[in-house]
């Protein structure tokens, strides 16, 4: 059978097609990403990676609400200008407890994986809500609800933290119940301060390979 | 019995009204890159939220309605029956529309699941696979009753559009609700930006590229009144196309924290993208020329082999882009802007337009209000999307190169905020270049209104069953 | 003016471009009188005006000033020229070839003469290289260019003397031969610097 007579077949039969659709648009998925979904060494934490407090999970999450990640890459490459700009290039393990992961694919501001530690929690706070305050020539939005909302208003990060116990993070028991009283008189400008200085520092003082 | 063109005509309008809504959006957030405080301290306004809302409303508002309506039109003439199921496609109708109202109001709220392209949360997913399996039913359920033997080519394409979306939408936002408003993925990290990426290049694939091809495959030869080129061509590009595009998603991923064999694998096949991707190009180009001689002016033309242009542009592109020496200069830079907006603005929008200029005067029954008036909408669209294409790879290539540039003792030259303030010129040619496509699109929506508000009433009946063989 | 198509053609090009192509369209210009009569020097101007510009202002791509020794500044413009000539050349060629196709003449001088005709604002608005910032560059070039594809889809018609429709499908598919090519020579580039060959702008 000539591959036309198959295809006269094929495109006679729409059950035929709707499979054969189905079928060789699957292998790719099947040969490429399946393994990697499969393989439980890309979602192993690195030796150092502290799963989020209940304070930057919060943070996190308003990091996630805001579209962060529309203009921040957290993403250092194994490349020498981006390692002498950031600092040590990123390593799967160290993105164990992102869910989702928040790698950005575009870099109008500067990549934050390893910005934890680089700057005082107060610039952070005069930053987020007025950015060209201490970087005249920043395009980045300014922020200010964030310094007038408390943080978990909708009071969910119990139910939160829950949720991510089932999908594998080591939340105990204790944690959990103490969360909420960890969020009492934080604001929302807190909860994302917390959260970047969380970000990159498992890798501190690891030796570069 | 008649063709169900109501529908049509219900997911044309609406395709219209997402397009002047998204692109304005898109135009709003290109203007804060420029005059960051046009935000006004409103969360609503806010770059993030506001972005977020532009990609959702052209994606899934004009893109995908545009798509249904093409596709119910293309598949009823196709099959030379009426609509399967118009009740059910009704419901695709208001539940899609509703999806798209709420689900903007909810990104703007700050409802966001956080993945590119997927941000709606989890009530809206479920909203989402819901009307598109439907909407895969009415499809589906049309071609299995009809008249013609074969299955027209341009319903291969709308099919795999419906299938492979499908199955990306489902898989990547698997994921476990915690409240109403906010999901924790069920990947993390590395292995969901694998994921991630396998949806995110493919709904480019499948939707912005498959889908429309589908479009093209039925108006380019309607137009032309010429068959397709080559059939033997459309089915080893549509085969080759569907297998190859899947594995291409990784070359989102290059030198990131995914195993290498995956980039590599990534990067070689976006390189044999190219094959299908330019038969198809190549086979539309030939049709088109073929029938030449016996053309009629016509704007809907002119917009859908501009298309062509940039389809070509956009696809060569692309496998570029994907080869890592390259692709270390343009990756997370404006380059990757101006490509995407090669292809969703020349390729995509350029050919809805002209599929609409086409459609809307058949529907209405009524010449084109004003053929003058698409004209200048032409011009405007090219001179937009070159702006915008310029500027970008301007913008993006500064960015790749200073970013890198050492200085003679090793280290980084050009600091991050030099590099960034260096970017606002190019910000400001890009919103002119968004500006004056979104004019372009407003007087479409002008046009295609005056036009369908001087209708008559017109039913089209599929031919009598002795008709019905061998037409593709 | 001079019945004959030479630099002279120049001033009617950029002013009557409606004139010009009917001119053009009457007579039928040797393919090597258009080229050393006229594409030639109009495409020497931008590797010119490049040099000049660079010797004297540096490239300025939004941060401080690059200067660039005086051996690199001419190999980058001698470049620059190579890539003009081939790429008038190619899509002249490619105009001929497409020629056959969509029922146009198929002159080669008069494919020639057309692409002279349509990149002639280009080259005159090179003139902007003299100083070469890179925003003000494209502020210029990008109007420029949009016009010289308005001329294309203009002119190609009367020139080739083909239909309006036939002319508008062809000038789309120079169109797309020509934004591929672009794109090509962009990778192409920043293939090459990468890989250590291009200007060490770091220095």
């Amino acid at each position: 059978m000539n591959f036309l007579s198959l295809h006269r077949k094929i495109e006679r039969h729409s059950g035929l097609l709707i499979f054969g659709i189905l079928v060789v648009s699957s292998i790719g998925g099947l040969v490429q990403v399946l393994p990697i979904v499969l393989d439980d060494s890309h979602s192993a934490p690195a030796a150092g990676l502290a799963v989020y407090s209940p304070l930057e999970l919060e943070g996190r999450d308003i990091y996630i609400r805001e579209s962060c990640s529309t203009c921040h890459t957290q993403q250092v490459r194994p490349l020498l200008a981006e390692v002498k700009r950031y600092g040590p290039y990123s390593r799967a393990g160290e993105f164990a407890y992102d869910r989702p992961f928040l790698w950005g694919s575009k870099r109008t501001g500067p990549d934050l994986a390893r910005v934890g530690g680089n700057y005082s929690d107060a610039w952070h706070h005069v930053h987020l809500l007025d950015p060209r305050a201490v970087v005249p020539a920043s395009i980045m939005p300014a922020y200010p609800w964030l310094a007038q909302r408390d943080a978990d208003q909708g009071r969910t990060i119990a139910a939160r933290m829950r949720t991510l116990r089932m999908l594998g993070h080591p939340y105990s028991d204790a944690d959990i119940a103490a969360a909420p009283a960890a969020l009492e008189g934080e604001t929302e400008l807190d909860a994302v301060t917390a959260y970047l200085q969380s970000l990159g520092r498992s890798m501190q003082g690891t030796p570069q390979p | 019995m008649n063709y169900e063109d109501r529908i049509v005509t219900a997911f044309t309008a609406c395709s219209v009204f997402w397009a002047v809504l998204g692109m304005l959006a898109g135009v709003y957030v290109a203007a804060e890159l420029v005059w960051p405080t046009i935000d006004f301290g409103l969360p609503g306004l806010s770059f993030g939220r506001l972005r977020t809302l532009h990609t959702t409303l052209v994606l899934f508002g004009f893109g995908v309605s545009g798509l249904v309506a093409t596709g119910l039109y293309s598949v009823q003439r196709t099959s030379h029956v009426r609509l399967f199921a118009p009740g059910l496609a009704w419901f695709v109708l208001y539940a899609w529309q509703l999806t798209i109202v709420l689900g903007g109001a909810s990104i703007l709220a700050g409802w966001n699941a956080g993945k590119e392209y997927a941000e709606l949360e989890w009530p809206f997913d479920l909203a989402i696979a819901v009307a598109w399996v439907s909407f895969g039913v009415v499809f589906f359920g049309t071609i299995a009753r009809r008249k013609m033997e074969a299955i027209y080519i341009s319903n291969w394409f709308y099919g795999a559009l419906i299938i492979v979306v499908a199955m990306l939408h489902i898989v990547n936002s698997l994921a476990l609700p915690a409240t109403f408003g906010k999901s924790y993925s069920l990947f993390a990290g590395a292995q969901d930006a694998v994921v991630q990426w396998w949806y995110g290049h493919n709904a480019v694939g499948f939707l912005l590229t498959g889908g429309f091809l589908g479009m093209l495959y039925y108006f380019l030869p309607k137009q032309a009144e010429q068959p397709i080129w080559s059939y033997r061509l459309s089915i080893v590009a549509f085969w080759a196309f569907v297998y190859t595009y899947i594995w291409a998603g990784p070359h989102h991923l290059h030198y990131h924290s995914i195993p290498e064999w995956v980039q590599s694998l990534g990067m070689a096949m976006s390189l044999i993208l190219l094959a299908p991707s330019w038969a198809t190009m190549v086979n539309g180009i030939m049709t088109v020329s073929a029938a030449a001689k016996k053309l009629r002016s016509d704007p809907a033309l002119k917009f859908i082999v501009l298309s062509l242009a940039f389809y070509g542009l956009a696809t060569f592109e692309g496998p570029m882009l994907a080869i890592k020496s390259v692709n270390v200069f343009s990756h997370f830079t404006e380059w990757t802007i101006g490509h995407v907006h090669s292809g969703a603005l020349g390729w995509n929008a350029l050919i809805t337009f002209g599929t609409f200029y086409f459609l809307v005067p058949r529907l209405a029954g009524a010449p084109l209000y004003s053929a003058r008036l698409a004209n200048i909408h032409f011009w405007l669209a090219l001179a937009g999307v070159m702006l915008y294409v310029l500027s970008m790879w301007g913008a993006g290539v500064s960015q790749g190169v200073l970013w890198l540039s050492l200085d003679k003792l090793g280290e980084v030259r050009f600091s991050f905020n030099d590099v960034m303030a260096a970017m606002k010129p190019y910000y400001l040619l890009r919103f002119i270049g968004g500006l004056l496509f979104l004019a372009g699109a407003v007087l479409m929506a002008v046009n295609l209104a005056r036009t369908f508000s001087g209708r008559r009433t017109v039913v089209v009946a599929p031919p009598p069953a002795h008709a019905a063989k061998g037409l593709t | 003016m001079p019945a004959r198509f030479s630099i002279f053609s120049l001033v009617k090009v950029l002013f009557r471009p409606k004139a010009a192509f009917e001119t053009l369209a009457a007579q039928e210009p040797p393919a090597t009188r258009v080229f050393f009569g006229f594409a030639l020097w109009i495409g020497l101007l931008p590797p010119l005006f490049a040099y000049i510009g660079t010797m004297n202002f540096g490239w300025r791509l939004g941060v401080e000033p690059v200067f660039l020794p005086q051996r690199t500044v001419f190999a980058i413009s001698a470049a620059y020229f190579v890539a003009l000539l081939l790429g008038f050349l190619s899509s002249a060629v490619i105009a001929r070839w497409m020629a056959v196709t969509y029922d146009a003449s198929q002159s080669l001088g008069r494919c020639f003469a057309l692409m002279a005709v349509v990149g002639a604002p280009l080259a005159i608005g090179s003139v902007i290289h003299l100083y070469p910032h890179a925003f003000i560059n494209l502020l210029v070039l990008v109007p420029t260019l949009i016009w010289s594809m308005y001329l294309l889809y203009r002119g190609l018609p009367v020139v080739l003397h083909t239909g309006p429709n036939r002319g508008m499908l062809m000038a789309s598919a120079l169109i797309a031969y020509l934004l591929v090519a672009a794109v090509s020579l962009l990778g192409v580039t920043v293939a090459l610097w990468g890989s250590g060959l291009g200007p060490l702008i770091g220095n």
